[in-house]
């Protein structure tokens, strides 16, 4: 089954201007991150598998087939921009009902799917209203309601908690996790919010001046910073020796050590080392850095 | 004792029905223009104006046929008269054709305006459809609507015609040769009316501007190419009466300058569709201008090029304008 994204030497210039150079990345299922300073190629690269332009050299592949030059493999796409884009004068249920024919599906189904995806992301009591009439919440909803309303295999989030307060953009992201997790469609969700990634994705792409700087799974990323964190209560310095004396690298702030990249027999290491020094165990876990921290640099 | 019922909410579902691809998009847009060109689907003063537009469109073959009915029932002997006095097919597009520029003129806009102002536009190219899909369709949703336009008065002529002849089957008999004209015409002027006003709309960035354009263009290639094919003068003759008083009269009169004046003529935008109806229907118009006469001297040719300009160029222009566009 090939990848449901896949950029193979992906290059768009504008004049001099290089968005993106020579990329190469590939999305598979579940909730991708797309994640990067404004200007750093992500809506370009959005643009360029939406099909919107067509790339300077390479190619952008979406589940195999180039969408630029087959605009028929786009019927399985969705996409919430991130700027307006929503007609004022008509009905949010008008308005889906239309997207979804739009998006090939029949009308004598198209009117069930409008009123599923609106109560989908909780405006079923709103679907009658002109959008104009709409808070920006709502709008947004409705954007990613038309993105999701043709039930697509994969669909692009550019900026989706953009304008929310708080509360809404909680709720925005909750609402991307269970349109991924509970209904299975994959997400590429392109922010600069490390938070927003952190807590909905299932790995990212980080790209920076149109190049990817980092790409991979979260959890792995996240897991090549696993230290194991000790205290004792006592007899700390004998604790530090006899860590030392069987080969633990640990380092100490204050009352805490600190074990970098803690393999599985460190934990074994540490039960001896406290039984040796007669010391009293007091803490033994695990701690990960999260993305922000990654992308920060490790806080000292 | 009723039973008991349950209202399960089963909420999202995934779509498992049939999916119909580019055809039903193209369908969908097409439907929909219709719809936005009607204010179908929308509150109720988006459906003033192309009410109020279509029935102006209608009002002069409504009044024809209440004149025609009227006379017929009321004066005896009066059906030859009013048989004369109502436009024929030909005479009813000559004054129908303005309205329908102004119609388009005010509702092409609202088609293509407001998906570019309010950014929608990519909400449809990255669906199964291409720039091309999208104008095409608009295009024909207009085009359908001004058609409609276009043979519903005729339509309502046509019937007022045969319910007031004598026998209505002679009349139908000897005048069939009508409908295909009427069915021609009525899609030259359409078509005319649908590509010049979507392809100013185009290029604006809201509806008004659009429609100024598109009627002051209309008005100023009238008013400047008239001129420019007749002279205006006046001629004084001064006579003596029998009883020897002197009499002044003084005479308008309007004269074709010069033997460009016929391709001038062609350019007035009035002209378009005018010389096409002219030549299918055979005109003989009674109070032609003398632009009108030195057009009628021209060629067939001449008139059926200045329409395919007139319409190939702004589509080309049109279609040129949404490929390129960078979303």
């Amino acid at each position: 089954m090939p990848p449901l994204l896949e950029a193979k030497g992906l290059t768009k210039r504008y004049g001099s201007t290089v968005a993106l150079d020579s990329v190469n990345f590939e999305v598979n299922e579940g909730v991708t991150g797309l994640l990067g300073p404004n200007g750093a190629g992500k809506s370009t690269a959005i643009k360029l598998f939406l099909g919107l332009i067509p790339p300077t050299a390479g190619s952008a592949e979406v589940l195999g087939s180039a969408t630029f030059e087959n605009p028929d493999s786009r019927a399985r796409l969705g996409y919430m921009p991130e700027h307006e884009c929503l007609p004022t004068s008509v009905t949010a249920s008008e308005f889906l009902m239309y997207m979804a024919q739009v998006s090939g599906i029949p009308p004598s189904q198209a009117r069930t799917r409008a009123a599923d995806t609106l109560r989908h992301v909780g405006l079923d009591e709103e679907r009658y209203r002109y959008i104009g009439e709409y808070s920006t919440g709502m709008k947004q909803r409705v954007k990613l309601a038309q993105a999701i309303v043709h039930d697509p295999v994969l669909v692009f989030l550019d900026e989706p908690t953009a304008g929310l307060d708080p509360d809404g953009r909680q709720e925005m992201l909750s609402l991307v996790e269970r349109t991924a997790r509970t209904f299975g469609i994959s997400v590429v969700l392109s922010t600069h919010l490390m938070g927003d990634v952190e807590r909905t994705a299932d790995s990212i792409i980080v790209l920076e001046s149109g190049v990817v700087a980092r790409s991979g799974e979260v959890a792995k990323l996240t897991e090549e910073t696993e230290t194991l964190h000790v205290e004792v209560a006592d007899r700390r310095d004998e604790f530090a020796d006899a860590l030392a004396a069987r080969g633990v690298r640990a380092e100490r702030r204050g009352d805490l050590f600190v074990i970098d990249g803690a393999q599985e027999d460190d934990y074994d290491h540490v039960r001896d080392a406290a039984v040796d020094a007669g010391a009293r165990l007091k803490r033994l876990s695990l701690e990960r850095l999260n993305l922000t921290d990654i992308f920060r640099g490790r806080p000292e | 004792m009723a039973q008991e019922g349950e209202v399960f909410d089963l909420g999202y579902q995934r779509y498992t029905g049939p999916r119909e691809g580019r055809n039903r998009a193209r369908i969908a847009l097409f439907v929909n223009g219709i719809r936005t060109v009607l204010g179908i689907g929308r509150g109720g003063r988006a459906k003033i104006m192309p009410a109020l537009l279509f029935l102006a469109s209608m009002a002069p073959a409504a009044i024809f046929v209440i004149i025609l009915v009227t006379l017929s029932d009321t004066v005896p002997g009066a059906e030859g008269a009013a048989d004369q006095f109502v436009p024929g097919p030909g005479d009813y597009y000559s004054i129908v054709g303005f309205i329908l520029i102004i119609f388009s003129a005010i509702m092409a806009p609202e088609l293509l305006v407001p998906d570019r102002r309010e950014n929608v536009l990519p909400l449809y190219m990255v669906r199964p459809l291409t720039a091309t899909d999208y104008i095409a369709a608009r295009c024909l949703a207009f085009f359908a609507v001004a058609l409609a336009l276009a043979y519903a008065g005729q339509a309502v002529l046509q019937v007022g015609h045969v319910l007031i002849a004598d026998n209505p089957v002679d009349y139908v008999r000897d005048n069939w040769l009508d409908v295909p004209r009427i069915m021609l015409v009525g899609a030259a002027i359409a078509l005319f009316a649908t590509i010049a006003p979507l392809a100013v709309a185009a290029f604006t960035s809201r509806r008004a501007y659009a429609s100024i354009i598109v009627i002051g263009f209309y008005l100023l290639s009238v008013s400047v190419v008239e001129p420019l094919t007749n002279e205006i003068c006046s001629s004084t003759t001064t006579t003596r009466s029998s009883d020897g008083s002197v009499v002044i009269s003084q005479e308008d009169c309007s004269v074709p300058t010069g033997s460009w004046a016929p391709y001038v003529g062609l350019l007035s935008m009035s002209s378009v569709t005018d010389n096409i109806n002219s030549m299918v229907f055979n005109l003989e118009e009674e109070f032609a201008s003398p632009a009108q006469e030195a057009r009628d001297e021209l060629n067939d040719a001449w008139p059926i090029g200045v329409y395919a300009l007139f319409t190939g160029l702004p589509a080309l222009i049109l279609w040129n304008r949404y490929r390129r566009m960078r979303l």
